[in-house]
């Protein structure tokens, strides 16, 4: 196969072999750590641990550099993958900063996820397998973050859901478990459904899936998108969009993200953070100039929708993880609602903030579940550990994870001098931009947006108020241990890029390394957005301590059971699924295959019948006329009896008819 | 050598078949090693023949007049002894030869009345090559017909508790296909002329020269300027129709179907592979080779009709799929979704939709075989293929879940399997359609691309429903009976997932095959198809 190498930059980039190599790296090697994984049985958990994280960490070098290589250009490699007579579908990368930044991210968490791993996880009797689908998690994250193809995407982006299938079901003997990956699976292939259709547009328009043909000529892209029809190129942008909508659990198609809880908690941190609902938002950012206005405009509302929707559910949720679950359902929203308004940047900047905090809050949780189920081990108490009415005043026996989760859940909440503020904020003064000067129904949209900040305070202060402040409630018997080192480092590290320095050395202002944005007026902004928001979230904070203070336990069902959409699916459409398919099987059964045994049937009389026919009509006729023939010949044969006085009686006979006949 | 290869595929089982009545019948053993090395050495032929092969039109072509017979002033009888590989074919002789040699190992363990198996083995597997490879239509008729009775017969005697109705159902909807292609093989005979003969009237059975309008008789039949009419449609689009209902039963189309669901479940487990990995393929390839080509007007005329059946396979038989209560009924239910893709990309006649169409028949000979061969992983066990009896086999099978899985995940179209290149090609080609040639509606293909969620869904439900949760079982069937793989099945199993694999991430080598086939079809049968519509 010959390398097609396009080079874009003059320094000449893409023909550097250490560039290459550093490439070759990062896409290889957690590809490398899901094969070798494979290898070894789950007892040698020792070297399973070790070989894969050490070789995610070398992946994370090498992303870092690539990352410094190409964070002042970019590089675009493309090979050809298979092709039609002159129709080519090639594959190839596409590193910018973006890209490889997102890399870096996807990396980190995961390598993180891999060291919390070796003890959350310690002695499951399937480790090779789960450490083999996380390395194959990664690498197919990766392969959607630095492709430079649509089709090469939406192969990955579909390898993604199939890692989360075995990752969300790895505990097999689980039924919930395996219900929730099909779920998931099943979910995420509705909204690849779209992603294909999408596909189907972008061929027949331009012949080509190439993501920096398709996006990146300044804009404006004279060669594919001028002879789109405005209608089409709006279907297909939508199209696209509905892979989103299922990889990032947007509204309709959320419910799938809260019943991943029952996977392993790394898993979720995983899943949250990096690896898969970010594919979602990190699409919409790569391929933001597919969007047209009327489009962008459906992401929006989709996106506060969504993030309306998950905000006010994660308020009455009872299960700890479940609370986070629909958090992250209502930061994606946000993040979708960003790149509605046209502010991509501010999507991204929010992406990766939110992956640390999250995966934080998650690693968190998981020390808090793992911390507990220890000390429940050799003791009566069976009470659930993940529901949090169980739970409180776990800030004495669990300082650290304490500690951290605060500091994450500040950053989630949106609290000044955390990373979580600065992107919020930047995401908020896009919208304000983008709402215009009129009133419109984008103004709805900014208020939404400003509601979820709110929400998000309340049930994040919530969520602390019932794990960690209060009395202890179930947990006052246990005698519990913070977990060792290999959780609680990638907490401590996550728990530090939860700060403001990540983002920028301005804790009050968002323009930093991460995020220059073009229009924004810088002035406007820090004057008086920051100062609205800040206050906001402190009267947020205010309420949520009125609210939440006294241990009681609020129960909506409406919210608990996130406005029933889940049980329309379970209850309405997956029944009326599975009652077609069984009225296909009848028509099947009865009508086709009733309409054949009926032929058969009336084959089989018609056989008798003529059988019948035969045999009566056919032979009793030829049966009657030879029984005519054999009764004449037998009274004729009477004549000729041999005996002379009967002979001489017919004669007789004879002559006295013939004298009647003639005398008379 | 080297120019008899094909000869040398299609004879070497007949000649071993020939052998085999002479072994006494006790010596199952030498049935075995028999059929083994047949098929072995057909690989060999195989290698031989890709070695040789390159990527273009018509090649390995053998020419001998079979029968010629004088009939005076009605002109001259002659049929010939004509085959050869082309892009259609090629794939499809290759998954022939690797899908026999499984199911040749995968019928170990046949040892009742062996001499019988193992002879109908044997001439199946000369039918089944010979109808890919045949070039004049009364030689693939012979070789489609050759292939009926062996199968009906290793249904009906080696079959599960039903296998009098099912063969016999098989054995009625096939015939009547092969009487519908009859007709038109007789009408095609008396309306196509042998161009190559000078002086006299030779009528022909080559499909090359029936493909070609300019040799139709004037005044014949099917002659294009035929005024004759029945009902709506005239001869060439009733010919076309007949042809085409014919190889539906094969493929099978709905609402043709239903001989498959009960000959799969009653059919041994080998025959099970055969059926659904290379007899169904005879339907997509007659339509591909023969029922388009020769008639590329009708089938024009036909195409928005042949693609909305393929959707309705594809929508309808997922949805038996869901409902179906038995492994082997739900997988046979899956062919034939997967078979209306076949459908879908040849009525689109763009160069993706019929690339992806042969590959999907390829690539379904090889993820279909290892489907039924992981149901029969545990009928063989068990003999109980009902979903419900089964709970929590992940806990005790291990290795045959990873191998259902990977069976599973292939057939839904995972990406980095072959079925999804296929799967994407065929959606892209009837996309196209409506913007290129204008035959099909782009929803057609918005349509079919429902079957990947309900593919997802009937699939992972039965993995959730037989392999995850508690161990669980029903029906009497004891824990003792469950084991994990042995060592034969690996040797089925594992080949095929790899196949499955490769050709997913490096589809080239087929499609380079393929390809040059697809652009000549497409061309065909729009160039010629629009030409030959002259209707009075």
């Amino acid at each position: 196969m010959s390398k097609e190498v396009i080079i874009n930059n003059p320094d000449t980039l893409a023909d550097s072999e250490y560039f290459l190599g550093c490439l070759l790296l990062v896409v290889g090697l957690p590809l490398l750590s899901a094969l070798l994984c494979r290898l070894f049985p789950a007892r040698r958990q020792n070297v399973i641990t070790t070989l894969s994280s050490l070789l995610l960490l070398t992946g994370l070098a090498a992303a870092a550099n690539m990352l410094r290589m190409v964070y002042d250009t970019h590089v675009v490699l493309k090979f050809p993958w298979f092709h039609l007579g002159d129709l080519s579908f090639s594959t190839g990368f596409f590193v910018d900063r973006t890209s490889a930044l997102m890399a870096v991210l996807v990396l980190f968490v995961s390598f993180l996820v891999h060291i919390y791993s070796t003890r959350y996880m310690k002695d499951d009797g399937a480790l090779s397998r789960y450490y083999a689908m996380l390395g194959f998690f990664t690498f197919s994250m990766l392969g959607i973050v630095l492709t430079i193809d649509l089709l090469t995407m939406f192969v990955f982006w579909e390898l993604v859901g199939f890692s989360s299938y075995m990752l969300i079901g790895h505990w097999q003997h689980l039924p919930s478990a395996a219900t929730a990956a099909r779920k998931a699976f099943v979910m995420n292939r509705i909204g690849d459904v779209g992603f294909i259709v999408g596909l189907m547009i972008y061929w027949v328009q331009s012949g080509s899936f190439d993501i920096y043909l398709l996006t990146f000529i300044d804009g404006n892209n004279p060669e594919f998108i001028s002879d789109y029809s405005q209608g089409l190129q709006t279907a297909g942008a939508l199209c696209l969009f509905c892979g989103v909508i299922g990889k990032s659990a947007q509204f309709p198609l959320f419910t799938w993200l809260p019943d991943a809880m029952e996977g392993p908690t790394p898993v979720s941190a995983l899943i949250h953070a990096a690896t898969m609902v970010a594919a979602g938002v990190f699409m919409l950012v790569r391929l933001h100039a597919l969007f047209t206005p009327a489009s962008l405009d459906v992401v929006a509302l989709t996106g506060v929708v969504t993030a309306l929707l998950a905000a006010l559910a994660a308020l009455a949720q009872t299960d700890l993880k479940k609370i986070l679950a629909y958090s992250t359902i209502s930061q994606l929203g946000f993040m979708v609602m960003a790149v509605g308004a046209g502010a991509p940047d501010a999507a991204y900047l929010h992406l990766f903030t939110h992956a640390f905090f999250k995966a934080c809050l998650f690693l968190c949780a998981g020390s808090v579940i793992h911390a507990l189920h220890e000390a429940q081990h050799g003791t009566h108490a069976h009470f659930d550990v993940q529901d949090v009415r169980n739970l409180g005043g776990l800030r004495h026996k669990l300082p650290f994870t304490f500690a951290a989760f605060v500091v994450s859940g500040a950053a989630l909440a949106g609290l000044p001098f955390f990373s979580g503020f600065l992107s919020k904020d930047a995401i908020l003064t896009a919208l304000l931009y983008w709402k215009g000067e009129t009133f419109s129904w984008r103004w709805l949209v900014f208020g939404g947006a400003f509601l979820v900040s709110f929400l998000t305070a309340l049930y994040t202060f919530r969520l602390i108020a019932k794990v960690f402040l209060g009395e202890e409630r179930e947990t006052t018997s246990l005698t519990v241990h913070e977990p060792s080192w290999h959780m609680r480092g990638p907490i401590a590290l996550l728990a530090l890029g939860s700060f403001w320095f990540f983002v920028s050395w301005n804790p009050l202002n968002y323009h930093g390394w991460l995020y220059q944005p073009a229009k924004a007026d810088e002035n406007f902004h820090s004057a008086l957005l920051v100062f609205i928001s800040g206050a906001w979230v402190l009267i947020a904070g205010a309420v949520a301590y009125y609210i939440f203070r006294q241990p009681r336990t609020a129960h909506v069902p409406l919210l608990l059971n996130s406005f029933y959409i889940d049980k329309l699916y379970t209850q309405t459409v997956a029944t009326r699924t599975y009652a077609l398919a069984l009225l296909t099987e009848k028509i099947d059964r009865r009508w086709i295959d009733g309409f054949l045994h009926y032929v058969a049937y009336g084959q089989v009389t018609l056989a008798h019948l003529t059988g019948w026919f035969d045999r009566v009509i056919i032979d009793g006729t030829v049966n009657a006329l030879a029984a005519l023939v054999r009764t004449v010949g037998s009274f004729t044969r009477s004549f000729q009896g041999g005996k002379i006085q009967l002979y001489i009686f017919w004669s007789v006979l004879a002559i006295i008819i013939f004298l009647i006949w003639t005398l008379f | 050598m080297q120019p008899y290869l094909l000869s040398f595929l299609i004879f070497t089982p007949l000649a071993a078949a020939l052998a085999a009545v002479f072994i006494p019948a006790g010596a199952v053993k030498t049935f075995r090693w028999l059929a083994l090395a047949v098929s072995v050495l057909q690989v060999f032929v195989l290698v031989q023949l890709l070695a040789t092969y390159h990527a273009g039109g018509l090649q390995h072509v053998e020419q001998q007049p079979w029968i010629v017979l004088s009939l005076g002033s009605w002109g001259v009888f002659r049929a010939e002894y004509f085959v050869g590989v082309d892009g259609l074919s090629m794939p499809l002789v290759a998954l022939s030869v690797f899908v026999l040699l499984i199911a040749t190992i995968a019928s170990w363990q046949t040892t009742r009345q062996a001499k019988g198996y193992y002879i109908l083995l044997l001439i199946l597997n000369a039918a089944i090559i010979g109808s890919f490879v045949a070039l004049d239509f009364l030689l693939f008729y012979l070789f489609f017909e050759f292939m009926l009775l062996p199968m009906f017969f290793l249904i009906a005697i080696w079959g599960g508790p039903r296998r009098e109705y099912a063969s016999i159902k098989f054995f009625l909807y096939t015939l009547l296909g092969s009487i519908l292609i009859l007709i038109v093989m007789i009408g095609l005979y008396i309306s196509v002329h042998d161009p190559s003969s000078p002086g006299g009237l030779v009528h022909t059975f080559n499909l090359l020269h029936m493909a070609d309008p300019s040799n139709i008789v004037s005044h014949a039949i099917l002659d294009p300027h035929n005024v004759w009419r029945l009902g709506p449609l005239d001869a060439r689009q009733w010919a076309f129709l007949l042809l085409f209902l014919g190889f539906a039963i094969k493929l099978p189309m709905v609402p043709l179907h239903t001989w498959l669901p009960d000959a799969h479940v009653e059919a041994p487990t080998p025959m099970s592979v055969l059926l659904a990995a290379l007899l169904l393929k005879i339907g997509g390839y007659g339509l591909a080779r023969i029922a388009m080509p020769i008639f590329p007007d009708a089938a024009l005329y036909f195409s928005s009709f042949v693609a909305i059946m393929g959707v309705i396979s594809i929508v309808y038989g997922s949805f038996n799929a869901m409902a179906s209560k038995d492994l082997k009924r739900l997988i046979a239910y899956s062919s034939v979704a997967h078979m209306g893709f076949v459908l879908l990309g040849l009525a689109a006649v763009t160069p993706e939709g019929v690339n992806g169409a042969v590959y999907q028949m390829f690539s379904h000979g090889i993820i279909s075989a290892m489907l039924f061969l992981v149901a029969g992983v545990v009928y063989d066990r068990t003999h109980d293929r009902t979903i419900a009896h089964y709970s929590g086999l992940s806990s005790r099978m291990p290795a045959y879940t990873a191998m259902v899985l990977v069976a599973f995940f292939a057939s839904l179209g995972l990406p980095g399997f072959s079925g999804f290149i296929a799967e994407i090609l065929v959606f892209l080609g009837a996309f196209k359609s409506a913007s290129t040639n204008g035959l099909l509606h782009e929803s057609l293909a918005i349509i079919a691309t429902s079957g990947l969620v309900f593919g997802a869904a009937y699939y992972l439900w039965t993995l959730q429903r037989m392999f995850f949760g508690p161990f669980d079982l029903k029906g009497g069937i004891q824990p003792t009976q469950i084991t994990d793989l042995t060592v034969r099945e690996y040797i089925q199993l594992v080949p095929l997932a790899l196949a499955a694999l490769a050709f997913g991430v490096w589809p080239q080598p087929v499609l380079d095959i393929i390809d040059p086939f697809a652009q000549q079809f497409c061309e065909h049968v729009l160039t010629v198809g629009k030409s030959v519509t002259f209707k009075p």
